[in-house]
C-alpha cells in the first residue's frame, strides 16, 4: 500500500506529486502488480486535497498504461516500474559497493558526487 | 436528476428597501461534483449568496436554483453551515445529532455524523455551551453532513479552527465529496487555505462575481508577463501592470497566442485572485461573460 | 394497465413537536408549576378561605355597635389579599406569554440563528412557525382558562356573602373572570411571534412584545363598554344618579329628552343644585350601564375582537417569514 504525502510549497502540482509517488513505490516494489491503490476517499481523506486531484492522477497512471480501474472494485497495478525492486540483485550489489566505498574513506558527499558523475555518464539525455 | 448543483441569474439582494445592495448582477453555474471556493474580501456578499442558496433569504431581483429547483424546495438536499455555527446551547453533543435524526426522516446518516463528532474526541453527553469554538464546528458539520445533502454550504467552515483540525475536517469533507459526490460551497476570505482542496473557483468583490469557473481554466486562461516599459499590450486584457524601471510585469488575459519573449508564466491562484481583488475595474471573467461574447 | 402503482409511502414529516418541548422545558416547568400553584391558590380562596371570611363578615354583621365585638378579622384580611394576589396572577399571564414569546421563543432563535439551523435541516420555516404556535397556544390555552374558571369559580363563592368581595365590573376580576384573559394571553404569543420575526433580537423583541400587550389590554378595556349596547336607566333627581354595574356614561335629561353633562352638583335636596337643574332645564338623572346580565355579552365581544386581532399579527408574522426566506411558490416559479 502506499501513502501519499502532500508537499503544499514544493511548486510541483498535486496530481504530479500523486504520479510522482505511485511511480516511486512502483520502481521501489512497494506497489506490485494485482496491488490495489488506495481509492480516492481513503486519498482525500489523508490529505484534504480534492478527489477530482486523485482521480486525475489515476487517469494520468491509467494513461501510461501502469494502472488499470476495475469498475465498482478499484484501481490496481497493471505492472512495475523499472527492474530495481527493493530486494533485486542489483539493489544488493549497489549496497556492497556503498559499504566497500564507505571502509575505503570515502564520505557521504564523496560517494554521491561519484554516484551522480557515473548516473550522467551513463544516462545523458535519459529524461529523470 | 440535474448535472447542474447551483446556478444564478441576474441575482441580486439588497437588505431594506433603502440598503445598499449586497448582491448585484449574480451569475453562475456549479457543476454537481465540484468543490467550489467561494472566495472575496470581508463584506464581498459571501454570505448573502450561500443564505440565498440556502433558501434563508429570498433573492430582491433574479433568480437562484439549487439542484435543479428553487431553493425553498430543496431543503431536505441541502446542507448548510452559518458563520457562527449556530446550535442549541442547552442541547448535549448527543441530543444535538438526534435532533438532525428527528428532524430529516428518512435520509439521516447517523454513522456519517456520529463518526465526524468521534473524530473530534467530544464527549457526546457534553453541552453544546461547553464547547469551544473549533468543537462547535465539527458538531454543526456533522449535523450538515448527517442529512447526506446533495449540496453542502459552508460560510468560512474553517475559521475557528487549528491546523490540525483545519486538515482533519477538510478531509472529512473530501471523503464525503469523493464518496457521495456531494457539491461543496465553502466560503472564505484565505485562498491559501482552499487551494488544494478546491476544484472550482467563486471570486466575488463588491457584491459583483469577478472571477468564475474550473480553477485549472481560470490559471490557464491568465499569464504573468514581464516585458520592456512601453511595450503595447493589446489586445489582450490587462488585469493588472506595473512599470518598475526598464520593466513592464502584467497579469493578462490573452487574446491570442503571446510572443514567446514575452516570457509569460502561469500566474498562482492567490496572485490570480489579489489581481483582481486589487483591480475591481478590470473585466470579470465568468461563464455569463463569456456567453455574452460568444 | 395491470400493474397498479403501489401508493407511495407517506414522506416522514420531521418530528418538530417534541423538539420544540425539549428546547423550552424550563419554560414549560416554569408555566406547569405558576398554573399548578395559582390553581391551588384559587382552590383554597374560593373554598376554606371563602368560608371563614364569610362567617367572619356574620360574625361582624351580629355585632352590636355598642358593644365590644369579637370577629375573625384575619380571615377577612387573609381572603382579600389571596383574591387581590390570584386576581393579579390571572391578570399577569398574558404578559409572561408575551415576554416569553418575545424574547425566547423568537427572539433569542433568530438573533443566534438556531432557527435558521432549523430552516436548514428539512423544516419549512412555515411548517416551523405553525409548531411554534400552535403547541404553546394550546398549552396557553389549556392553563389559562383552567385558572379563569377557578378563578371564575372562587369569585362566585364568595359572592354576596363577603363585603368587601370585588364587584364583577371590577377591571382586573372582570377579565381575570372570563375568555378575555385567555384571548389576550393568545395575542401575547402571536405579538411576541411578530416581534421576534421582525425584529430578531431578544431585548428588542421583548420589550416591544409586552408594550404590544400593555396596549391591547388598554384599548380592550377602553373598548369593551362599546362593544355591547348598554342600558340606560332613568332616576329622579332627588335621588343620587344609579344603576349598579358598569357605567359608560351619566349625565342629565333635559325637558327636550336631550342628554347634556352633569355638573355633579347631586341630589336636588340641596336648593342650589335645584336651582341649577332649574336653570340647565334637567329633569331627570340618566346612566348608561351595563347590568350583570351583560357579562357575557361584554366578555364575548372583546374576546372575539382580540381573537380577530391575534389572527391578523400571526397572518402578518406568517407574510414576513414568508417574504424574508422566499416561500415555495414564489420560488417554484422558476
Amino acid at each position: 500500500m502506499v501513502e501519499y504525502r502532500i508537499d503544499r510549497h514544493s511548486g510541483v502540482a498535486t496530481y504530479v506529486q500523486l504520479v510522482q509517488q505511485t511511480k516511486q513505490a512502483l520502481r521501489l516494489g512497494l506497489l506490485r502488480p494485482g496491488d490495489k491503490l488506495p481509492t480516492a476517499r481513503e486519498v482525500v481523506e489523508a490529505t484534504a486535497i480534492n478527489p477530482n486531484t486523485v482521480l486525475k492522477a489515476y487517469r494520468e497512471l491509467e494513461r501510461e498504461g501502469l494502472v488499470e480501474a476495475r469498475r465498482g472494485l478499484g484501481t490496481f497495478v497493471r505492472r512495475g516500474l523499472g527492474s530495481a525492486p527493493a530486494d533485486s540483485p542489483l539493489r544488493t550489489e549497489l549496497e556492497q559497493w556503498a559499504a566497500r566505498a564507505r571502509e575505503a574513506g570515502l564520505d557521504r558527499d564523496d560517494v554521491a558526487a561519484l554516484f551522480t558523475d557515473v548516473l550522467d555518464k551513463h544516462f545523458q539525455g535519459d529524461p529523470s | 436528476m440535474t448535472d447542474t448543483a447551483f446556478e444564478a441569474a441576474g441575482l441580486g439582494k439588497r437588505f431594506g428597501r433603502r440598503g445598499g445592495w449586497a448582491l448585484r448582477d449574480c451569475a453562475l453555474r456549479l457543476p454537481a461534483g465540484r468543490v467550489c471556493a467561494l472566495v472575496g474580501p470581508n463584506g464581498a456578499g459571501k454570505s448573502t449568496l450561500l443564505a440565498l442558496a440556502a433558501g434563508l433569504l429570498a433573492p430582491t431581483e433574479g433568480r437562484v436554483t439549487v439542484l435543479g429547483t428553487a431553493p425553498a424546495a430543496a431543503r431536505a438536499r441541502v446542507g448548510y453551515v452559518a458563520q457562527d455555527k449556530p446550535l442549541h446551547p442547552q442541547l448535549t453533543i448527543a441530543d444535538t445529532l438526534r435532533m438532525g435524526a428527528g428532524l430529516n426522516p428518512g435520509h439521516w446518516d447517523a454513522d456519517t455524523a456520529e463518526r465526524v463528532v468521534a473524530a473530534g474526541d467530544l464527549d457526546p453527553k457534553a453541552k453544546v455551551r461547553s464547547l469551544s469554538g473549533g468543537q462547535r464546528t465539527r458538531v454543526a458539520l456533522a449535523l450538515a453532513l448527517g442529512k447526506r445533502p446533495g449540496l453542502l454550504l459552508l460560510d468560512e467552515p474553517m475559521a475557528d479552527l487549528d491546523p490540525l483540525a483545519r486538515h482533519d475536517l477538510m478531509g472529512t469533507l473530501m471523503a464525503q465529496a469523493a464518496q457521495y459526490g456531494t457539491t461543496i460551497v465553502m466560503s472564505s476570505h484565505v485562498v491559501a487555505e482552499l487551494e488544494d482542496s478546491c476544484d472550482h473557483l467563486l471570486l466575488l468583490g463588491g457584491g459583483r462575481v469577478r472571477l468564475a469557473g474550473e480553477i485549472d481554466d481560470l490559471l490557464a486562461a491568465h499569464a504573468r508577463v514581464a516585458v520592456p516599459a512601453g511595450t503595447d499590450l493589446a489586445p489582450h486584457t490587462v488585469v493588472e501592470s506595473r512599470t518598475t524601471g526598464r520593466q513592464l510585469t502584467a497579469l493578462l488575459r490573452p487574446a491570442s497566442p503571446l510572443p514567446s519573449d514575452w516570457r509569460a508564466t502561469t500566474p498562482s491562484l492567490e496572485e490570480l485572485v489579489l489581481s483582481h481583488l486589487r483591480n475591481p475595474d478590470a473585466l470579470a471573467l465568468t461563464p455569463a461573460h463569456e456567453e455574452a461574447a460568444a | 394497465m395491470s400493474a397498479v402503482p403501489l401508493p407511495a409511502p407517506a414522506a416522514a414529516r420531521p418530528r418538530l413537536a417534541p423538539w420544540l418541548l425539549r428546547l423550552h422545558r424550563p419554560a414549560l416547568y416554569v408555566w406547569t408549576a405558576l398554573v399548578l400553584l395559582t390553581a391551588a391558590a384559587l382552590l383554597w380562596l374560593g373554598g376554606p378561605l371563602t368560608d371563614a371570611a364569610a362567617s367572619a363578615w356574620d360574625q361582624y354583621g351580629a355585632c352590636d355597635w355598642s358593644a365590644h365585638c369579637s370577629y375573625d378579622q384575619p380571615a377577612i384580611l387573609r381572603y382579600k389579599d389571596v383574591a387581590n394576589y390570584t386576581t393579579l396572577a390571572v391578570t399577569a399571564v398574558p404578559f409572561l406569554v408575551a415576554a416569553w414569546a418575545g424574547a425566547a421563543l423568537f427572539g433569542r432563535e433568530m438573533e443566534s440563528g438556531t432557527a435558521q439551523l432549523t430552516w436548514t435541516q428539512g423544516v419549512t420555516p412555515t411548517r416551523w412557525l405553525t409548531t411554534r404556535l400552535a403547541l404553546p397556544a394550546a398549552l396557553i390555552t389549556t392553563g389559562t382558562s383552567l385558572l379563569v374558571l377557578l378563578h371564575h369559580l372562587a369569585w362566585t363563592a364568595g359572592e354576596g356573602r363577603i363585603d368587601t368581595a370585588k364587584p364583577w365590573y371590577d377591571t382586573l376580576t372582570l377579565h381575570a373572570n372570563g375568555p378575555t384573559t385567555v384571548a389576550l394571553a393568545l395575542t401575547g404569543l402571536a405579538a411576541g411571534a411578530l416581534a421576534g420575526l421582525t425584529l430578531r433580537r431578544t431585548l428588542p423583541a421583548l420589550c416591544v412584545s409586552l408594550l404590544a400587550v400593555a396596549c391591547t389590554r388598554g384599548l380592550a378595556d377602553l373598548a369593551m363598554p362599546h362593544l355591547w349596547p348598554a342600558v340606560t336607566r332613568v332616576t329622579d333627581l332627588r335621588q343620587d344618579p344609579a344603576g349598579t354595574g358598569l357605567t359608560v356614561d351619566q349625565g342629565l335629561v333635559t325637558a327636550t329628552g336631550r342628554h347634556i353633562a352633569d355638573p355633579g352638583c347631586g341630589s336636588t335636596l340641596a336648593p342650589e343644585c335645584r336651582a341649577l337643574y332649574e336653570r340647565l332645564d334637567a329633569t331627570a338623572f340618566y346612566t348608561d350601564y351595563h347590568p350583570a346580565s351583560h357579562y357575557w355579552p361584554l366578555q364575548l365581544t372583546t374576546t372575539l375582537a382580540l381573537l380577530t386581532l391575534t389572527a391578523l399579527l400571526t397572518t402578518i408574522g406568517y407574510v414576513t417569514l414568508r417574504r424574508t426566506t422566499g416561500g415555495r411558490r414564489r420560488g417554484a416559479a422558476v
